[in-house]
This record gives C-alpha cells, sequence and structure tokens, in this order.
C-alpha cells in the first residue's frame, strides 16, 4: 500500500459517516421519526376521543335507566350491581345521600370535586398507597323512599381503556421506530460506502493527475447521476487543460526554436569577429549583421508580446467607424511597389462605393497588412492579389483577399492561424511564423471568423482565398 | 542591396550649437543612464529627473528645448506631468516613452500634450531621430512651394522639379517626397515615415519603406547629379543637399 493508498482508507474510514449521502440518510430517519410520532399520535388521540365518548354515553344510559326505578328496586340494584353487571360497563354505583353519605354501593366515600350534575365529570381517584387514575363519574339526584329527591345515584366508569389504549399504541411507536430506524441507517451506510467508493477511485485518479499524469481521467460509468456528470465535466476541463499544456508547451518549444536560429548565428558572427583585428570595415559588417539576426529575435518577442496584449487586454478603446474599402485602398497604396517588384499585381476588386464597420483601424490594418504581405510572398511571378470588401444582407461586413499562390493544403488551413506554424513549402520564407496568428488574435477582438478556401482546387498553382466574416452589427 | 549601400553615408551629422536642452523624466535608472549618455555625445545637454515631481519642478523652472517623459513615474504619472506642464502654458515639444504599446495609450499620450510617442524598448536611433524631427518644427503647413537644393514642389499644382525638370511621381510617391521635404536634412525612420505618411502603426514583415524609397529614389536621384535622398545605416533615410 502507498502512502497515498493510507492515507485514502483513513480518510475513507472517517468520511463514511461524513458523507452527503449519509447525512441525508440521517436527516431521512428524524424525518421519519417525527412521521411515526404524528401518525400514532393522531390514531391515539382518534381512539382516545371514540372511547370517551362512548363512556359518556353508557354512563348517561345506564342513569336514564336506573333513575325510573323505585327506591327499594334502585337500592337493591345498586348493591348488587358488581354482580349482576357482566359486562362490566360500570365500575363503581352507589346510593348518597344529600349530605354526601353512602347508603348503599361500592364507591366508599363521596368523590373528591364530583357535583351533582346532568354531565359527566372526569376527575382523579387516588386511593391510598396506588398510583391515582382517572374516573368518569355521573351525579344525578333520584327519588328516595320517603317520596322526596333526596338521594344522589353517583356512577362510576374507569379510564383504564384509553390508558390502556395508549400504552399500546406508545410500545407499538417504540417497537416500529427501531426496525425503522435501523434499517435506513443501514441503507444509508450502504448507500455513502457506495458512494465513497466512487469518490475514492476520483480521489486516487486526481492524485494521479497532480502527480503529473495528465493523460488520466475520472472514472465514469453509464449512470448519469450528478456525480457522473460532475466527473465528465471534470474530465472535458482536464481535456482543455491538456490541450491548451500542449500549446503553451509547443509555443514554448517553438519560440526557443526561432529564437534558437538567430541566437546561434549572432553567436557564431561575433566569435567570427573576435578574431578579426585588423579590419574595421569587415568589424563593422559583421556586427551589424549580428545586430540585424538580433532584431529578428526581437521581432519574435514584440510579436508574441503584442498577440499577449490582443489577447488578453479585450481593449476595444480603439473602436470607432470605418470604411473597410478605404483600409483596401490603403493597403493596396502601402504594398503595391513591392507587389510590383514581386511580379505580382495588387489590387482591389469591387465595385462597392463604401464598407461601413466598427472596428479598431489600426489593428485592421494590420490584419490586411499580414494577409497581403502573406499573399504578395506565397504568389510566384507572374500573379494576381485581389482585394474586396462588402455588406452582405443584415450588414455583415466581410472582407477578401485572394491570391493565385501555391495555396494551403486542406488539413493545413486551421493550423496556420496558429502559432509559429510554418507549412513546409513556407520554411524557405523569412518571417516570424506569427503573422497569421497576430490575425486571428485581432479578428477574436473584432468577433469575426476567417474561412480559407482554395481559389483552382486542383491546380498546380489553386491559389488561397482568404475570407473574414464580420458579425452583423447588432451583435458586435 | 548593392545600389542603397551605395547611398549609405555615415554617422548623422551634428545638432546645431549651442547644444539643445533636454530634460529626461525617468525613473528606470539604467535606461535613464543609458539613454543620457547616448544623446550626450549626440549633442544634447541632458538633465535628468526620477519622479514626476522632480521633474515637474525642472520643467518650470528651467529653460529646456525638449522632454522625454516616461509614462508610468513614481509620485505623479508621466500624463499628469505633460498635463500640468502644459497648463503653466510651456510648449516645448514633449516624448512621451511607454512600455504599453497598445493603441488607446498612445492617443492619451498624445492627448495630454505629447507630440510623439515611442514604446519600450526602441532603438537609439529611433529615438534620435524622433527628437531630431521634434527640434527642427516641420516647415509651416501654409507654404505653397517646398524648396529643397535642386528640388522644388508646387503644392497646389501637384507638381515636382529637378533643376526645373518636371519629375513624373505617383500620388504616393508625391506624398512620401512631401514629407520629406518638410524636414530636410532629418534622419527619418522607416517607423516614422510608415507611420506619419501612410498612417500605418506596426512594424511589417517586409522592407516595405525600402521599396518605397527606392522607387522615389530612382525618380529623384537622376544618374550623374549629386544624391539628395541619403540611407543613414542603422536608422532609416534623409533628405539632403550635399555639401
Amino acid at each position: 500500500m502507498s502512502r497515498a493508498d493510507l492515507r485514502l482508507s483513513g480518510l475513507f474510514r472517517a468520511d463514511l459517516f461524513r458523507t452527503a449521502t449519509f447525512r441525508l440518510t440521517l436527516a431521512f430517519v428524524v424525518a421519519i421519526i417525527a412521521g411515526m410520532a404524528l401518525q400514532f399520535g393522531l390514531v391515539y388521540g382518534q381512539m382516545s376521543g371514540y372511547e370517551q365518548q362512548r363512556s359518556t354515553d353508557l354512563l348517561q344510559r345506564e342513569a336514564a335507566l336506573l333513575v325510573h326505578e323505585t327506591p327499594a328496586q334502585l337500592e337493591y340494584e345498586v348493591r348488587e350491581r358488581s354482580k349482576t353487571d357482566l359486562r362490566v360497563i360500570l365500575n363503581g354505583a352507589a346510593l348518597f345521600d344529600m349530605s354526601r353519605n353512602r347508603i348503599a354501593g361500592d364507591i366508599k366515600k363521596w368523590p373528591v370535586g364530583l357535583e351533582v350534575s346532568p354531565r359527566t365529570q372526569r376527575l382523579w381517584d387516588a386511593p391510598p398507597g396506588d398510583t391515582p387514575y382517572e374516573m368518569r363519574y355521573l351525579a344525578v339526584e333520584v327519588e328516595g323512599t320517603n317520596g322526596n329527591r333526596d338521594r344522589i345515584l353517583v356512577l362510576a366508569r374507569s379510564l383504564h381503556m384509553a390508558n390502556e389504549l395508549r400504552y399500546i399504541t406508545k410500545r407499538a411507536a417504540l417497537m416500529s421506530v427501531v426496525p425503522v430506524v435501523a434499517f435506513a441507517l443501514m441503507a444509508g451506510i450502504f448507500l455513502s460506502h457506495r458512494a465513497l467508493g466512487r469518490i475514492k477511485d476520483m480521489h486516487e485518479a486526481i492524485d494521479r493527475i497532480m502527480d503529473g499524469d495528465l493523460h488520466e481521467r475520472l472514472p465514469t460509468g453509464r449512470e448519469r447521476d450528478d456525480i457522473e456528470r460532475l466527473a465528465v465535466s471534470v474530465n472535458r476541463m482536464l481535456d482543455r487543460l491538456e490541450h491548451l499544456l500542449d500549446e503553451i508547451r509547443d509555443v514554448g518549444n517553438d519560440i526557443a526554436h526561432d529564437l534558437r536560429t538567430p541566437l546561434a548565428r549572432v553567436k557564431a558572427r561575433l566569435e567570427r569577429v573576435s578574431a578579426i583585428t585588423n579590419d574595421p570595415a569587415a568589424l563593422q559588417g559583421a556586427i551589424e549583421r549580428a545586430a540585424l539576426d538580433l532584431e529578428q529575435c526581437f521581432s519574435v518577442i514584440t510579436a508574441l508580446l503584442r498577440i499577449g496584449e490582443i489577447e488578453n487586454g479585450r481593449r476595444r478603446a480603439g473602436f470607432a467607424m470605418l470604411d473597410l474599402r478605404e483600409l483596401l485602398a490603403g493597403v493596396v497604396d502601402l504594398y503595391e511597389p513591392i507587389a510590383e517588384t514581386e511580379g505580382v499585381t495588387l489590387r482591389v476588386v469591387d465595385s462597392v462605393e463604401s464598407v461601413p464597420l466598427f472596428g479598431d483601424k489600426d489593428l485592421l490594418n494590420e490584419v490586411l497588412a499580414n494577409l497581403v504581405d502573406n499573399a504578395i510572398k506565397f504568389t510566384p511571378a507572374p500573379g494576381t492579389v485581389e482585394l474586396s470588401a462588402g455588406q452582405g444582407a443584415g450588414g455583415a461586413c466581410w472582407l477578401r483577399v485572394a491570391d493565385t499562390g501555391i495555396g494551403i493544403a486542406e488539413d493545413e488551413r486551421k493550423a496556420v492561424m496558429g502559432r509559429f506554424y510554418r507549412s513546409d513549402k513556407s520554411r524557405h520564407v523569412p518571417g516570424s511564423g506569427l503573422g497569421l496568428s497576430l490575425v486571428s488574435a485581432i479578428l477574436r477582438l473584432h468577433g469575426a471568423s476567417v474561412d480559407i478556401v482554395a481559389a483552382r482546387p486542383g491546380n498546380a498553382l489553386p491559389g488561397a482565398v482568404f475570407t473574414i466574416h464580420f458579425a452583423a452589427p447588432a451583435s458586435v | 542591396m548593392s545600389m542603397t549601400s551605395a547611398h549609405e553615408s555615415g554617422a548623422p551629422e551634428r545638432l546645431p550649437e549651442p547644444s539643445p536642452r533636454l530634460l529626461l523624466i525617468e525613473d528606470d535608472d539604467s535606461i535613464a543612464a543609458e539613454v543620457a549618455e547616448e544623446l550626450t555625445t549626440r549633442g544634447y545637454d541632458v538633465t535628468r529627473a526620477a519622479t514626476g515631481v522632480e521633474g515637474l519642478d525642472h520643467a518650470c523652472a528651467g529653460q529646456f528645448d525638449l522632454m522625454i517623459v516616461d509614462r508610468m513615474l513614481p509620485e505623479l504619472d508621466g500624463l499628469t506631468v505633460i498635463e500640468s506642464v502644459r497648463a503653466q502654458r510651456i510648449n516645448i515639444p514633449v516624448l512621451v516613452l511607454s512600455a504599453l504599446s497598445a493603441v488607446d495609450d498612445r492617443v492619451s499620450g498624445l492627448k495630454a500634450g505629447g507630440d510623439d510617442y515611442l514604446t519600450k524598448p526602441f532603438a537609439m536611433e529611433e529615438l534620435a531621430a524622433r527628437l531630431e524631427a521634434l527640434l527642427r518644427r516641420p516647415t509651416d503647413s501654409r507654404v505653397t512651394m517646398l524648396r529643397v537644393g535642386p528640388l522644388e514642389m508646387d503644392l497646389i499644382e501637384r507638381r515636382v522639379f529637378r533643376n526645373g525638370q518636371e519629375i513624373d511621381l505617383l500620388p504616393r510617391e508625391f506624398r512620401l517626397l512631401e514629407y520629406m521635404m518638410r524636414r530636410p536634412d532629418t534622419v527619418l525612420t522607416r517607423t516614422m515615415l510608415l507611420e506619419d505618411v501612410w498612417n500605418y502603426r506596426f512594424v511589417p514583415q517586409t522592407n516595405l519603406v525600402d521599396v518605397h524609397i527606392g522607387k522615389l529614389r530612382r525618380k529623384i536621384d537622376v544618374p550623374g547629379e549629386p544624391l539628395l535622398i541619403h540611407s543613414i545605416r542603422g536608422a532609416g533615410f534623409s533628405l539632403r543637399v550635399p555639401g
């Protein structure tokens, strides 16, 4: 077991009860308990209400029957009640005189707090040395032996049924809570364990990535749940990061390579210079050529810094309304002499009066200059480089630079816009290799896209057509 | 390039006497020292200031012919210094130096009252040429006729003559020559020409300016007559009447 594994398994055990799944389970268990308590409460409330209503009814009904008995019969019935009441409707019955003294029956003395009333009353009976219990009483006046209503009939019914009911429901609730909670907890632990197992795999993958294995990805299965989706997102992020890192590494290598060549030349030159001692003119020449090579290094660095500036700055302070047509005329004016010396005809070929666009004039001039510069470089004499611009439906502007040169192979078209790309055909042509990446940085700033096609596919000189599509004004 | 080298001349000529007094406000000690040394050998009387406040004090107290101001300065930034100097009605030319090259920075530098803008790192030749150009203000734009030695330019008729012989120029060649004739005996760098004649603010990958100058030179400098357009090695070009 490696140290990482040990750390992971420790973390694994300690964290089992801290997983989101387990916490969710606990919350769920609490909810179950609360739900059961509520359920049993309701059941018990219903049942005890029913029982109380029933005892009240029973007491009233018994009393109604007994009131109509003759006094002697009543006294007899009360005295014999415990023997005749086989259904145990009543738990106690007695006759009292008006001064609350017992005449007959099994209620030994007048219950404390009992009043003579047609309504039933709930009273607590507390026999000495026993736990108090609740009784329901009914006390009504009845006729005595002398014909006056001078006796009181007291009927009592114990609420033990209700109490028993409460005891039973409580017990049932408690009995069922234990297995339910235990089951929920077990389920929670199982689920957490599973989630933690997946997390553990991911932890291990992340540790491997952090150790430098950038090709590693988080494990993903077929389940499309939250964790899975998160892992897929993280993997996509890792793909992107890996791609960017590769790009940076490539750029770094390219910079090193592009600077290495001229620097090596400078070094060689200066070494030779140190051997020259008596020829000031040769010395001067060598130093100047060395300075020229250093100049090239500078231009590579400057171009890189500019790309960075344009890409990071996202500055649009230089944006204003301009006329693309005017820019075309300007760039032709600037490049015509050099095109002429290269045997290339450079011209603007559309008839549109003006193409208004919101953009940065200096940066767009740079785009045009780079494209035209490239077009002239890669077009052998006699050839033509034609510029055009226009405005499509919806106001979206476009700009086109078409040449009759060596063209760009289809699989290279995307790569040429990247940093330092040099097609094999262009190895011998001087340049920083950054012109087109500068172009794409500027175009991104303008929200424009570029596509490259061949003018005459299949031809020995297929030519390249760069078309830049600017976004319609509303979306800029 | 054999043709170009035939035209190349040596170091730029000395500045007019007495030495122009230059105030250099720059906080980076190594750059300031290097610039000061270079400019002193080129005939400037250089005073150095390392902070914005110090620079502003010097500018308001002393009589300077020229100022170089770095944009980023401790205490008081470069643009504020320039604005304060301009508020004092001191109208000497100001060259702004900056590590930032973005267009809006250049624009704000010129808006604050700077006359020219140079991005670090820069070549000493470029700096020297720009200072020289700032010192020798171009010919008044109201004149209608420019004359440099045997060259004559009629700005209204848009015609050019050498020794009375008309030279047929394309519009862009006319613009280039006009710019040079307004600044005779001044070293003009490729960047200056690209910025001022064509309004382009980037360094092209091709020797564009050389091609333009070459075309113009073929029309202006006819064989058998003294050269007027000179290449200044490592710096640029200059329109100069020999002797």
